[in-house]
């Protein structure tokens, strides 16, 4: 009774919120699928391209004036290319930095779970550092009015800029993985990395690619998600957490399966506060979770990145 | 969960060697050393959050203790010289004692401004009472702490405790503001969970209908609860908690079709709320037990404020003017010990002092509570927290 009540109203922030959980998934399963690696520094990739696209925007934008028009498409588009690009970067320097010393020296997988947790830990906190530890609010960009209305439900612009901006960058990533020369590549290293590698695909190359592709959707989301909420240095953690488990949700090393996964733990997080406390919305998370792997260990579409996207 | 794992591991041995460190340097520092000029020097502490997400509160009267200190260091007329010592306890009740624990290892800190929240007081008050160092809060407000039960013997404060504001807060929203339903949010702290309790049973003794819910502070989305307040049709949503989730919550009720008025307390009323919040923070109002500066007309509040603004480099924010007071009153009590400040000492002198500080007149029950209470209404206009009054003369007004 309670979900059909006010069902809709629920259900559109519930996609926002899923799309934005998605597009992190993204880059956990990616990483996972050509690595086996749990990139827990994923999440402060993430927070980097809300404070990088903060900036930006704070740089065009001049305080108290909510801009309008072709003004506002060209910052929110010079926002999420920030924020992509630095997430990009950060994903890049981590990978160099951080777990490519392992590789060649062939540490166990259990070092590089440390070593993610270590480099999580050095950037939140040097983020701290640098950024002041308040919470900074993204200046408006929009004035955020209602577009439509579905079944009673007010869809705003904010929640279609989410919403169109995650689709689109999904899209994008899927034809870049089964359409290019680069996903093929990704493909082939998930598959077999010592095969792909006799054929001719530089594996490292190959891994930090992969990298940048999850450091910039994970940038953009966090441009997006601070424009939802606040941007603060620990904004990282709670969303990676979440992403983290769609991941695991929709089959990790899976990247459709983490498109799934996202926006079905959005849309079932916000539809359960129409029956409950909103003290149970990181309970339900996880025990949804629980749920599917109990009955689908590797996830709702099975793991594998090469076989499976 | 990594890292909570980690930070639960980690924080024994942080303790254990915050613990040593206090220890030590407390011999360096036996006694009241020797000032410059001859006389002893006396530390006045402050607990609060000096980092962290709700830094600003702490920030606030922090600020006014140094100025209160600096200005009476400056009058002359004590016979010792007063120093400031900071611990910063993020207002996170896990490192609640170990911030206490900085204060009371150094033996010339002879009284506490703070702890600033109540779940940090909490987890603090147990070492100031066995250490029998006066704390003084400027803003903890949880009405259990001054509870006999809890066996705090050094606590007092100059505020009101929430029992007194969730009274006030419903009493405004049902006559004043005359709301027939109200929706509370909580945000699972002591602080907030105390508050909407006692707004609670007060709007139930006016007739109100109330939904409850609560959402734990630092949750990512707001969106799924800001619906159901929207959904509710509620006619006044009453946020108990702090700012820094107060501004999210803000945020996602503008992207509702809610239309109904929207309130907070205490922990609320700062202007990081609207920079925060931005547009969406205006028209929101706030009861507080605490008197703003700047809205207030008279001399002695406008030197503070300039005096405040000058040394601080900013504005006085909530809790500003009671920390000054909290200071003051220190001071009051210390200075006709002479020379001979102890901690007991002090304690004892709060139990009788009376001053007349910036905020109200001071004077403390047996069990630490002050005795003038008084709630005032703010609400946010044109993007500025404008003063309304108190709840009792709206309330009269009708």
């Amino acid at each position: 009774m309670c979900l059909s009540q006010h069902f809709w109203q629920f259900l559109v922030p519930g996609i926002t919120l899923g799309c934005l959980y998605a597009l992190i998934a993204i880059g956990y399963t990616l990483v996972y699928g050509v690595l086996q690696l749990i990139n827990f520094a994923h999440s402060e990739i993430f927070m980097t391209g809300g404070f990088a696209g903060l900036f930006m925007v704070q740089a065009l934008t001049n305080v108290g004036v909510v801009p309008s028009g072709a003004q506002s498409w060209l910052i929110m588009f010079a926002g999420i290319s920030c924020g992509a690009l630095f997430g990009g970067i950060v994903a890049f320097l981590l990978e160099r930095v951080a777990y490519r010393p392992l590789r060649r020296r062939n540490a166990p997988r259990l070092i590089y779970l440390i070593t993610a947790i270590g480099a999580s830990l050095f950037l939140f906190n040097l983020a701290g550092k640098l950024f002041g530890r308040d919470k900074v609010n993204i200046p408006a960009i929009y004035t955020n009015g209602v577009v439509f209305t579905v079944f009673g439900a007010q869809v705003r612009v904010q929640q279609l800029i989410i919403v169109c901006t995650a689709v689109f960058m999904m899209l994008m990533l899927d034809l870049l993985v089964n359409r290019t020369k680069l996903g093929s590549g990704i493909r082939a290293v998930a598959q077999d990395s010592q095969t792909a590698s006799l054929m001719g695909v530089n594996i490292n190359r190959v891994i930090s690619q992969t990298f940048v592709i999850g450091g910039v959707l994970g940038g953009a989301a966090g441009f997006l998600f601070g424009t939802y909420l606040n941007v603060h240095y620990q904004m990282g953690f709670l969303p990676g957490i979440k992403a983290f488990a769609a991941a695991v949700l929709g089959g990790i090393g899976n990247i459709r399966g983490a498109m799934i996964g996202g926006l079905l733990l959005g849309i079932v997080e916000s539809l359960s506060q129409s029956c409950m406390s909103s003290q149970w919305i990181d309970v339900v998370a996880f025990v949804v979770l629980i749920l599917v792997l109990m009955f689908r260990p590797t996830g709702i579409l099975g793991q594998r990145l090469g076989r499976a996207a | 969960m990594h890292r909570k794992q980690i930070l639960v591991a980690a924080a024994p041995v942080l303790i254990g060697t915050l613990a040593l460190s206090s220890c030590s340097s407390s011999k360096s520092s036996s006694g009241a050393s020797s000032g410059g000029g001859g006389k002893p020097t006396y530390t006045i502490g402050f607990q609060g959050p000096l980092t962290g997400p709700n830094a600003q509160l702490g920030i606030n009267i922090d600020n006014a203790v140094k100025l209160a200190v600096q200005q009476a260091n400056a009058s002359g007329q004590l016979p010792f010289t007063l120093k400031v010592a900071e611990a910063d306890d993020q207002g996170d009740p896990a490192k609640g004692p170990t911030a206490a624990q900085q204060l009371i290892g150094d033996s010339s800190v002879v009284g506490v401004v703070g702890p600033t929240f109540s779940g940090a007081t909490k987890a603090a008050e147990p070492l100031f009472t066995q250490a029998g160092l006066a704390s003084v809060s400027a803003s903890a407000t949880n009405s259990s702490l001054t509870d006999p039960g809890n066996g705090f013997k050094t606590f007092f404060r100059i505020v009101p405790p929430d029992s007194a504001q969730g009274t006030s807060a419903a009493d405004y929203m049902a006559k004043v503001l005359k709301a027939k339903s109200v929706y509370l949010i909580d945000d699972k702290s002591d602080y907030g969970v105390g508050l909407c309790g006692n707004i609670k049973s007060q709007l139930g003794a006016d007739g109100v209908a109330v939904t409850s819910d609560s959402v734990a502070a630092g949750t990512n989305d707001y969106s799924a609860v800001a619906t159901k307040v929207a959904n509710s049709g509620t006619q006044a949503a009453y946020y108990c908690g702090y700012y820094a989730d107060a501004a999210p919550l803000a945020k996602a009720l503008k992207n509702t079709s809610y239309a109904g008025k929207t309130l907070s307390d205490d922990g609320t009323n700062d202007p990081k709320f609207i920079s925060l919040a931005g547009p969406a923070s205006e028209s929101w109002q706030f009861t507080c037990p605490c008197l703003s500066a700047a809205a207030a007309t008279d001399a002695t509040t406008q030197k503070f404020v300039s005096d405040y603004t000058a040394s601080a480099k900013q504005p006085p924010g909530t809790y500003s003017p009671e920390g000054y007071d909290v200071a003051n009153t220190l001071i009051a009590v210390m200075k006709p010990l002479g020379t001979n400040v102890t901690r007991a000492a002090v304690v004892n002198g709060l139990r009788s002092v009376d001053y007349k500080g910036l905020t109200k007149e001071i004077k403390f029950q047996p069990n630490g509570e002050v005795t003038e209470k008084g709630i005032y209404v703010y609400a946010v206009q044109n993007g500025k927290i404008t003063e309304l009054g108190t709840v009792d003369t709206l309330i009269s007004k009708g």
